[in-house]
């Protein structure tokens, strides 16, 4: 910082740029005190965070809390969910359909975080499409992105319940029905009213899970890689790499897991709490991206070396609990277990809470009534909010669809991802004054319109009733927009 | 850091004869930085020693209001007003600010009238935030502040213990005493206790070096005590002494440990003593 710099002179390039206005209040400085504080100045940040009177806003959220929410809220489903789901269907290749859901997520990541430094605002997707596209759009999205984290929550707490079940197994009581469903209501239950009453911050919590969860992930998938090239012993015979029905069943599965990779928008919709947002915020989108997609691919070659694609769909949800039985014995499938229920716990929680705050960015907007942001000032929690995600959270949850909660989820997240791109190629093209990226996508164009096709595609090998449900969800928030919404305009509105 | 005085001087004379919109107008800062930079290499000088940086964090939403005798503990300070909210993780920033902001601003509005008032010079800030401390020690890095306040209310400021703990970073803690008590007729105790293998002796001259130079800083010579003493625990003799007094002002935690404004010992002190504490801060490295 620059010590010969006087308060008032490097006003509103502070780091967070208040400048109090006069009215505020007659005694106080009316200059802007910001010298060049603890950290680079984010113009970025100063512009968004301007004080306009009624308060200015901390940013707590580093590159490590935005990579951990991208992660945390990825990992739970990729490796601890799908890979017995997705090795039935594709076999060995399911590890292909990974990685064509990592390029796909790359693919709408970069324009994403383009837009993300141009509007670090709470909100994520949402936000970009209703003041790149207008109202009707947003509308459609925003109402989207908060059922589509409802279908995402109640997918995890199925996992999660799956999960908690297997404790049970593990410790030898024998249940009379399958306890995943219900274990999992529960759990929806909980964390729904943990998020309405409790006050502690988690954010170090979340780190420190996330941190151990990768430390086991990276023992077990290297012992298991070794383990599958042969370094312990005779190389497993590789079965054959592709299904009976050629890529059709691998593009079908891509689609299905791609809800594996729903996180890394998650760290735009908190993006008005992340530090440096312009450096930031495309880091932990693109790096949790990336990050998650090699643990992805490395497990489901490491799950289907170790057993056959069809003894991995047998055992289901917890596949990779048997998995890594069959490497270390007991202490791999505790291991296993426990890092599961880190995992499903911390993805269902993130989604929760995401979904509370997607509710949040329409209504603030007036696109569905004010009184659902309202926050409790005892809690200072979006009790209305946080009822309107978790209600339906736990009744999807009693479905234990998995497959249908999953693509469903993928399906209207999606349509976002498609529209972010559009969006990314409309204001290009526009160029409106406030656009103004920090970040800018490389190739843009390309990597946007590739983007949005690929997206688009995808929700193409989806099963009819996915795409049914996931198609009268947008119907109605769009009959929505036009019963309450249509006087609201958002086009470019900051 | 020592433009803030500097700065603090300026002010001074702009607010002094009593105008009510602050310092404000930027009048008063164009020739600054010239004389900021000029000036700098004079941090002794008593004659630029100007206003110290005192922070004030009061959560405002949570009922905390400005306690009493904090105007007169004051007077003299450049007082930089936080009111701050802390909103669990839950919650968008942005949410709370929306519905909460205005509110906010405006009692804190009158805190600054009342400070304002008694002579001080203010600056207010509101912020919504996750984490205290991340706010606080934002706050202290931009305005360089030579304290924090432990808002405690106090029925009158006479009397003032300065615990000190030995030489390093000492120069605050007469800038801070002498800027805000010089002409307040207000009575400074310095209070040392002796560290391992000091002697009574070495205390003694110790605090009259401090005593000199609290009064080549403004501070009348006979409003100046000084006590040493061989305490077991020094911060239970602390709080103990305090009781005699207004006002404590104290050092930060061990400068190890990072930034934690509201560190053990002061919190310790402000808990049992009930009273307002000032809490130095060390200097806070450049970045």
């Amino acid at each position: 910082m620059d010590r010969s710099d006087p308060p008032g002179s490097s006003g509103p390039s502070g780091p967070s740029g208040t400048a109090d206005p006069p009215d505020a209040s007659g005694s106080t400085d009316g200059s802007g005190p910001s010298r060049a504080g603890v950290e680079v100045p984010d113009t970025l940040a100063a512009v968004v965070d301007a004080d306009t009177g009624e308060g200015e806003l901390e940013r707590t959220i580093g590159l490590v809390g935005g990579l951990a929410i991208g992660v945390g809220t990825m990992i739970g489903a990729g490796i601890f969910v799908f890979p017995g789901l997705a090795a039935e269907n594709a076999g060995p290749a399911a590890s292909l359909s990974f990685a064509i859901g990592a390029v796909v997520a790359l693919l709408v990541a970069l324009p994403a975080s383009e837009l993300a430094t141009a509007m670090p605002r709470s909100g994520g997707g949402y936000f970009f499409i209703s003041r790149g596209l207008g109202t009707a759009a947003g509308a459609v999205v925003g109402l989207g992105l908060w059922l589509g984290l409802v279908f995402a929550a109640a997918f995890y707490l199925v996992g999660l319940g799956s999960y908690a079940g297997q404790v049970f197994l593990e410790a030898g009581i024998a249940l009379p029905i399958d306890p995943a469903v219900p274990l999992g209501v529960a759990f929806g239950v909980g964390l729904t009213a943990l998020s309405l009453f409790g006050t502690e911050n988690t954010a170090a919590l979340q780190n420190g899970i996330v941190i151990l969860l990768l430390v086991i992930l990276t023992l077990f998938l290297s012992y298991g890689s070794l383990d599958a090239l042969g370094v312990f012993g005779a190389e497993r015979v590789p079965e054959r790499f592709f299904p009976p029905g050629g890529t059709l069943p691998v593009l079908q599965t891509a689609a299905l897991v791609f809800t594996s990779y729903l996180g890394f928008a998650q760290v735009a919709t908190v993006a008005g709490d992340i530090t440096e947002p312009s450096r930031n915020l495309p880091l932990a989108m693109v790096g949790s991206v990336l990050l998650v997609g090699v643990f992805y691919v490395v497990t489901i070659f490491v799950a289907t070396s170790a057993f056959g694609s069809a003894r991995l769909g047998e055992f289901g949800e917890t596949a990779m609990v048997e998995v890594a039985r069959s490497f270390v014995g007991l202490p791999g499938a505790l291991a296993i277990v426990v890092a599961g229920l880190l995992a499903t716990f911390s993805s269902a929680n993130a989604s929760i809470l995401s979904a509370s705050r997607a509710v949040y960015a329409v209504s603030r907007d007036g696109v569905i009534p004010e009184t659902a942001s309202r926050l409790n000032l005892a809690y200072g929690t979006p009790h209305v909010a946080l009822g309107l995600a978790g209600g339906p959270i736990v009744v999807l949850a009693a479905t234990g669809r998995v497959a249908l909660l999953a693509e469903v989820a993928s399906f209207l997240h999606l349509v976002m991802y498609g529209l972010i791109c559009v969006a990314l190629i409309r204001l290009r093209r526009e160029r409106p004054s406030w656009y103004d990226p920090a970040f800018r996508c490389p190739a843009g164009f390309a990597v946007a319109g590739v983007g949005g096709l690929a997206s688009v595609a995808l929700i193409a090998f989806m099963q009819p009733a996915s795409i049914g449900v996931g198609a009268a969800i947008m119907i109605a928030a769009y009959g929505w927009y036009r019963y309450y919404a249509t006087d609201v305009e958002l086009k470019g509105d900051f | 850091m020592t433009d803030t005085p500097t700065e603090g001087g300026g002010e001074q004379t702009e607010t002094g004869d009593g105008q009510p919109t602050g310092d404000g107008p930027p009048t008063g800062e164009q020739p600054d930085p010239e004389a900021s930079t000029e000036e700098q290499p004079e941090p002794d000088a008593p004659t630029d020693a100007g206003r110290p940086s005192v922070l004030v964090p009061l959560q405002v939403l949570e009922g905390e209001s400005l306690p009493n005798g904090t105007p007169e503990l004051l007077a003299n300070a450049r007082v930089v007003l936080l009111g701050y909210h802390v909103i669990p993780e839950q919650t968008a920033t942005e949410q709370a600010r929306e519905q909460f902001g205005e509110k906010a601003m405006s009692k804190l509005g009158e805190f600054a009238d009342t400070l304002a008032a008694a002579g001080a010079d203010v600056e207010t800030r509101l912020v919504f935030t996750h984490d205290e401390a991340t706010t606080v020690d934002r706050l202290i890095y931009e305005y360089e502040c030579l304290a924090v306040l432990v808002p405690n209310s106090t029925e009158r400021v006479d009397s003032v213990l300065v615990a000190l703990r030995g030489t390093v970073g000492v120069g605050r803690n007469t800038r801070l005493v002498a800027g805000l008590f010089a002409d307040a007729g207000v009575d400074v105790t310095l209070y040392h206790a002796l560290n391992e293998g000091e002697s009574p002796d070495d205390g003694e001259s110790f605090l009259d070096g401090v005593r000199a130079d609290l009064i080549k800083r403004g501070v009348a010579a006979d409003r100046i005590e000084t006590l040493v003493e061989d305490a077991d625990a020094p911060l239970d003799a602390i709080a103990g002494r305090a009781e005699s007094h207004d006002a404590v002002v104290m050092g930060e935690t061990d400068p190890s440990v990072t930034t934690f404004v509201f560190g053990m010992p002061s919190e310790q002190v402000a808990e049992r003593f009930l009273g307002p504490v000032l809490v130095v801060q060390r200097e806070r490295p450049e970045e």
